[in-house]
């Protein structure tokens, strides 16, 4: 069955790095044997959802207080798509729920899903989600965080082939803390779009990640993050690797708003090039009305210091994993922020992973 | 026996010739000292036998312990046993010293069909090397070389030269930063770690100091490029008393 898909036009601006193409490709794909799935969940306590294109599998999965029910839909042109049904974490006040996990397993073809984390003043949850198998996976999750509210979020994307997108949409109130990170270490497209709205005061948002690519694949993400409240902090640390032909973008951008004043903005863009031959696009936005604001940001693409390769060569360590040692530090920058032990280990071992077949 | 022998060696960066007919042989159980004038090609000469990529060899040849140096990848040269102490040692963010140190020596161990050291195994011998050279513990948690001061980087040299264990050090200035404490330190970890039968030394140094600790067999002058004198550790001293005119002139 071929549908006709409505997609961005990579005219627009906000889609230009998109690799509408692939995304294509991975959608008219003929679905296969589903790869395994169950395996991916980490030695965490909590809740357990698997999905296989876009259905949950009862049988393997542990609901605890997460819900199936109809999530709002989005007006975002990927987003949108993800309609219906979805996985829902709702927490009450002062709720702390323990960590929730969420395996997506695509086996082709295009599959949808939306979801939606609410979490109540003072409740606290974390959740953790990863992508494997292959065709077009696309999601929407919206993030609703009342005062004081807490989300340590972690996603990893590992598909062998296809093309994920995420839209992330967040609303965080007075105080309420979002941390999200990205990985991309997989072989497959991938758009991570994100729009953060802080609309109370003093919120925290961190949000950010790395993008590994290789072969001809593209990655991006793109990101705005908006300050619509007094006292605001937050951070976009994004870090890209690529390698071969490939080409890896990062867009993120900071909007501060005539009332949010003493806002505390950081970004942090920085690319690694791992031949000459691959892409890395940087683009740092800072749209300003408050007067009283302070924003950080920086944005580098370079190579590996080769004084460091020598210097580790030397030593005795052998080139290709002199690079991936440097490549891996590179990287930690984005994954040291996950906060959860467990989930960092094994965000860093796929990071790792990834290195050694690159290189 | 003769450990390094160098011949004829002729090399260049970016298509300037640096060294030019670089003659030296040091046998096992010496240390022999290279003094020379600024930009004379000392470093050039560590970065050379070293094998760091831009350092073009054009003539000449390098046998260590009878095999063709100049033909083994900079690691290959490592785990056979070669160690160089940098002048400027070089930092690396987000890798940890023990990290770096633990990859190092288990994969000069594996070139060498040895067994990997264990996590455990591997810090309490990083820990007595950096006692021995007193360097503070925390030290080797640390990123390698990021914010040490330039002393500090000069012992963590000798403390990754205790660990590695070399059969061979090329140590390029590791007295210049070193504070009066520091330099006996060194000195005595120099003896400590390379001062054998089987192991040799080519201590590349500006100042009489180190050699008063760590006493050389044979002290050459480099110039231009080439060992213009070659003397025992008297000349050292003479060096020390009259400077490098004497010796350019000689070599004219
Ligand atoms: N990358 C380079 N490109 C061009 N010339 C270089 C390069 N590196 C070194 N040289 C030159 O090679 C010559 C020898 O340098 P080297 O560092 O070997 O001297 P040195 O004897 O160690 O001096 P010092 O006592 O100051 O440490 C110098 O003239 C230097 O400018
Ligand atoms: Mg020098």
């Amino acid at each position: 069955m071929t549908t006709t898909l409505e997609l961005p036009s990579t005219r627009e601006e906000a889609w230009r790095w998109a690799d509408i193409d692939a995304l294509r490709r991975a959608a008219e794909s003929e679905r296969a044997v589903p790869v395994a799935g169950a395996d991916r969940f980490l030695d965490l306590p909590g809740a357990r959802l698997l999905f296989v294109d876009g259905v949950l599998d009862e049988s393997a999965s542990i609901l605890g207080t997460v819900q199936l029910t109809q999530i709002d839909a989005s007006d975002h042109p990927l987003g949108r798509q993800a309609l219906g049904r979805g996985w829902s974490l709702r927490l009450d006040r002062d709720a702390v729920a323990e960590p929730v996990q969420i395996v997506h397993v695509a086996s082709g073809a295009a599959n949808h899903l939306p979801a939606e984390i609410v979490l109540a003043e003072d409740a606290a949850a974390q959740v953790y989600e990863t992508y494997v198998g292959r065709g077009w996976t696309n999601r929407l999750t919206r993030v609703k965080l009342a005062a004081s509210a807490r989300l340590m979020r972690a996603v990893r994307l590992l598909q062998d082939d296809g093309f994920v997108s995420l839209r992330e949409e967040a609303e965080l109130g007075e105080g309420a803390s979002l941390t999200a990170t990205f990985l991309a270490a997989g072989t497959m497209g991938a758009r991570i779009d994100g729009g953060i709205t802080q609309i109370g005061d003093g919120a925290y948002a961190e949000f950010g990640g790395a993008l590994l690519t290789k072969g001809e694949l593209k990655q991006e993400c793109a990101v705005a993050l908006r300050h619509a409240a007094l006292n605001g902090q937050s951070h976009q640390l994004w870090r890209a690797v690529a390698a071969d032909r490939s080409q890896a973008s990062l867009a993120a951008r900071v909007e501060v708003a005539r009332d949010a004043q003493k806002t505390d903005g950081e970004q942090s863009l920085r690319g690694l090039l791992l031949q000459r031959t691959a892409t890395v696009n940087l683009k740092p936005e800072l749209e300003i009305f408050a007067d009283d604001v302070k924003c950080a940001h920086g944005a580098t693409v370079g190579e590996l210091d080769a004084k460091a390769l020598f210097y580790m060569q030397s030593r005795g360590i052998p080139k290709p994993r002199a690079q991936a040692l440097l490549t891996r530090a590179f990287v930690a920058d984005a994954i040291d922020r996950i906060g959860n032990e467990v989930v960092r280990e094994a965000f860093a071992a796929d990071a790792d992973a990834w290195l050694e077949a690159a290189l | 026996m003769t450990m390094l022998k160098i011949e004829n060696l002729h090399a260049e960066i970016d298509g300037k010739p640096i060294l030019k007919g670089l003659t030296l042989e040091v046998n096992a159980g010496e240390v022999h000292a290279i003094m020379g004038p600024n930009g004379a090609g000392k470093s050039t000469l560590g970065y050379v036998l070293g094998g760091r990529p831009g350092y073009e060899v054009t003539e000449g040849s390098v046998t260590f312990d009878g095999v063709d140096l100049l033909e083994l990848e900079p690691n290959e040269r490592a785990a056979a046993g070669l160690f160089l102490g940098f002048q400027y040692p070089v930092e690396i963010p987000g890798v940890s010293n023990v990290q770096f140190l633990r990859e190092s020596l288990n994969a000069q161990r594996g070139q060498r069909d040895e067994k990997p050291l264990s996590g455990g195994e591997f810090l309490k011998l990083a820990r007595a090397q950096a006692d021995g050279l007193g360097l503070n513990q925390d030290m080797l948690k640390r990123p390698v070389n990021v914010g040490f001061s330039g002393g500090e980087k000069k012992r963590n040299e000798m403390v990754q030269m205790g660990i590695l264990n070399p059969k061979f050090a090329i140590l390029d200035e590791t007295d210049s930063g070193l504070d009066i404490d520091a330099l006996r330190i060194v000195g005595d970890g120099i003896n400590r770690i390379m001062r054998a039968p089987d192991k040799a030394v080519l201590l590349i140094t500006h100042y009489q100091r180190l050699l008063d600790y760590v006493q050389p067999d044979r002290v050459h002058v480099l110039a231009d490029g080439r060992i213009v004198r070659s003397g025992g550790p008297e000349l050292a001293l003479e060096l020390e008393r009259e400077g490098y005119a004497g010796v350019e002139e000689a070599a004219a």
